[in-house]
């Protein structure tokens, strides 16, 4: 933690007396200082909180219903046989194409704009989240299972019982992956086509090359990112200690 | 108990993707949804006829190929060396994990934007974005490959006068290169995703400036196949990357 | 020295009338799938068994005799491919409430408490009129584990998980007792102290209880009769009746009769004593 607030700020500050020293151009790098300036400015003209709604509602809308439905479908696959065959080479597909190549077939259907934003960060998150809940469902370990018939466990008790929860730290950790894919898909579905939005924001000012602008908003994304992985991690490590692995 | 053959899965499988592909073909022949909307796998098909013997085809492909390529080969040429070192030596790695978590925490095609105004709207920012997604998990990968290597094997090379050099090329090398080759598989999708989306941003050829230009046009059946094209060599880069990985676990296992 | 080993033939060909005997097993044979359709795998191949009520039956013998399999069919979580199982004269179909199995692996639901696992049993036997947390908490304090009730079982030893197995497996009050190799993956001298502190509690009611395991030291300890295994194809291989006297303490393992017994199944378990197969011995 320490050595990571040291990392930053070494880095923060090669890159702010480099610029001051006439070694790089800050047209193409800017500065921290004036990166913090533009930071400050929209914060207070509010177009930061603007953005950032936007972006947000967004994420919450497509990564919500992602958890909703990857969870509802990796659970289905993982219970029946033949669901996990039939959505298997969907699934794989969706999972090893670059889903942003359907991005004009999303705008021809939803139009420009948000909607097309929210069905690529559903469509990115949704993957990843139901591929860890069907391999969540498929490692639990069969000693438990066994252990719960020997005292005459029902269907319904094995799947309440033991697989359900046996299967939350692939399905956590599933999560934490699928937001990543998320906040990608926010920001990239913004930068093709929106009229607010971070995604947005950087687009705007890379047009006008204004990079202190644009980098401002990078930040904001980076720290978004940052900010929701390790929350998920920290959810995440609750359960690590108990988490039997795949296999 | 019946076990279900893998026949029985790969003929499940078939059908519903062959139950998939007939009802697209099917629901716009009977007016239930607007081709223009979705096309069709005969057109899909039939535009693949018109696209493929077509010069400026080869000459997209080939762009877009050379960029992943050539940024693909940069990731792997920088983060692999760079990911051993920094699992070796524990110094470097506290002082620049941070940021590269912070960078893998981040949507790395944010950095589109920049890239362009640094490198134009030519190859060279595909490149880069090409570069910046494969080098990073490639980089993180390689790390834990080293991290993840039992002290114990290192203790019995030493063992048997090993030096420094015996100990990195005979244990640390071949024991973290499931590791590494898992950071390859994870890097080609996020390289060829990068291409792509930097393509449909801003180019001047490829496949995705060709996406972006058949989606302004409504021309559906043409936008498909290159997505489909697309798509395909994705998943049949990570499958065989996903193949030489499983190779390797059995080898040593 | 004298030889205490008498043979007693026919001993295991008495015919008593099923009602007779706890647990009766009748040209059990368990067969596995091989995997990639390799053919099937005989693990065990036309058993008879009989035992008692009230008796602690130990099975012993080398890996891959099926001792397991035998176990989890008279559990009936593996489904015969011939003969049958009978319990109180009744075919076994399936897990019963008269019966309650403790694993090698522990199989304790990691997400649970020490507590909430020894309730695991109860609540899926739909155990009511009586308040299962209680009931739990008794059985908990019987494995003395009293103060550990809120620990998850990955914070615990090995002995200490298979406490909780045990627990979990007594609290249902079954009648039979299987229990599984379930102190092979603890160390020596844990092993001993589970087997004392299984044996002391064994003793407080007597249920029936057949215990599978590779340690010949471990099987004279707790028996009262001995299964040996041979493979294959996995079968018994002769029955021991056990003329220790209990209670029995570790010092019962330094006496002339349990070395004697010692000598006895290890020539056995090397195949070094042919002619006994399916026999009954009594020492």
């Amino acid at each position: 933690m320490l050595l990571g607030i040291v990392s930053f700020a070494a880095i923060l500050l090669v890159w702010e007396s480099v610029v001051r020293l006439g070694w790089a151009n800050p047209f193409f790098i800017s500065q921290p200082s004036a990166i913090a300036d533009s930071l400050s400015r929209a914060a207070r003209s509010g177009e930061l909180w603007n953005n950032l709604e936007v972006s947000l509602r967004e994420f919450a809308i497509g990564y919500g219903a992602s958890v909703v439905v990857g969870i509802l479908a990796g659970a289905l696959a993982g219970r029946f046989r033949i669901v996990e065959y039939v959505v298997d080479p969907f699934l794989w597909f969706l999972y090893s194409a670059p889903l942003i190549a359907f991005y004009p077939i999303f705008v021809l259907w939803f139009g420009l704009g948000v909607p097309t934003v929210i069905a690529i960060t559903f469509l990115l998150s949704v993957t990843q989240i139901a591929a860890n809940t069907l391999r969540g469902i498929q490692s639990v370990n069969p000693g438990l299972l066994r252990a719960a018939r020997s005292f005459g466990a029902s269907e319904r008790d094995l799947l309440w019982k033991v697989v359900l929860p046996a299967s939350v730290p692939m399905v956590i950790a599933g999560l934490r992956l699928g937001i990543g894919r998320a906040l990608m898909g926010v920001v990239v579905g913004e930068l093709f086509g929106a009229t607010a939005g971070l995604g947005f924001s950087i687009a705007y000012y890379g047009a006008l090359l204004k990079t202190t602008d644009m980098i401002a908003s990078v930040v904001v994304i980076v720290v978004l990112g940052v900010l929701c992985t390790q929350a998920l991690s920290a959810v995440e490590a609750r359960f690590d200690s108990w988490r039997t692995g795949p296999g | 108990m019946p076990i279900p053959s893998s026949k029985y899965r790969v003929l499940v499988s078939t059908i519903a993707v062959l139950v998939f592909l007939g009802i697209w073909e099917i629901a716009p022949r009977a007016g239930m949804v607007d081709p223009t909307f979705t096309s069709q796998p005969s057109r899909v098909f039939a535009a693949s006829l018109v696209i493929v013997p077509s010069g400026d085809f080869l000459h997209d492909v080939s762009v877009s190929l050379s960029e992943f390529a050539i940024g693909f080969a940069l990731a792997v040429g920088f983060g692999v060396p760079l990911g051993l070192l920094l699992g070796r030596f524990p110094v470097l790695r506290y002082l620049l994990d941070p940021p590269i978590m912070a960078i893998y925490a981040t949507p790395h095609l944010a950095l589109l934007p920049i890239f362009i105004v640094w490198l134009g709207i030519g190859m060279q920012s595909k490149i880069a974005v090409a570069f910046v997604g494969g080098v990073i998990p490639i980089l993180v990968n390689s790390m834990a490959g080293v991290r993840g290597v039992e002290r114990s094997w290192v203790t019995a090379a030493r063992s048997f006068c090993a030096r420094e050099w015996d100990v990195f090329v005979k244990v640390i090398l071949p024991a973290s290169l499931p590791g590494v080759v898992m950071g390859i598989r994870l890097g080609v999708s996020r390289a060829v995703l990068g291409v792509v989306v930097a393509e449909m941003y801003q180019s001047q050829a490829g496949v995705g400036n060709k996406i972006m230009l058949y989606g302004s046009e409504f021309r559906t059946d043409y936008l498909l196949f290159n997505v489909l094209l697309v798509s395909v060599f994705g998943f049949t880069a990570t499958w065989a990357v996903r193949a030489l990985e499983e190779k390797l676990w059995t080898a040593g296992k | 020295m004298e030889t205490r080993i008498v043979l007693e033939p026919a001993m295991l060909q008495n015919q008593g009338s099923a009602a007779a005997s706890h647990i009766r097993v009748e040209g059990l044979t368990v067969a596995y799938q091989k995997p990639k359709a390799a053919g099937t795998l005989i693990a065990v191949s036309s058993a008879n068994l009989d035992i008692a009520r009230g008796t602690f039956v130990t099975i012993v013998g080398p890996s891959g005799c099926g001792k397991s399999s035998l176990l989890l069919a008279i559990a009936g979580l593996v489904q015969p491919a011939g003969g049958r199982v009978l319990v109180n004269g009744q075919p076994v179909s399936g897990p019963g409430r008269d019966r309650a199995v403790v694993f090698q692996d522990f199989a304790l639901m990691p997400w649970r408490t020490v507590l909430d696992n020894v309730r695991f049993g109860l609540e899926l036997q739909r155990w009511s009129g009586e308040d299962l947390t209680a009931r739990a908490r008794r059985y908990v304090e019987l494995v003395g584990l009293k103060g550990f009730e809120h620990y998850h079982p990955h914070q615990l030893s090995g002995g200490m998980q298979q406490r909780v197995g045990i627990a979990r497996a007594l609290a249902v009050d079954p009648e039979i007792l299987l229990l599984d190799e379930p102190f092979g993956s603890l160390d020596a001298q844990t092993r001993d102290e589970m087997g004392s502190e299984l044996l002391a509690i064994w003793e407080q009611n007597k249920k029936t209880a057949l215990f599978v395991t590779h340690g010949i030291d471990e099987a004279i300890f707790l028996a009262d009769q001995i299964v040996v295994m041979a493979r294959n194809p996995g079968r018994i291989s002769e029955i021991i009746t056990v003329d220790l006297p209990r209670p029995r303490t570790i010092e019962t393992m330094d006496s002339e009769l349990f070395i004697e017994y010692r000598r006895h199944i290890r020539a056995c378990l090397m195949g070094k004593v042919e002619q006994s197969c399916t026999q009954e011995r009594r020492f």
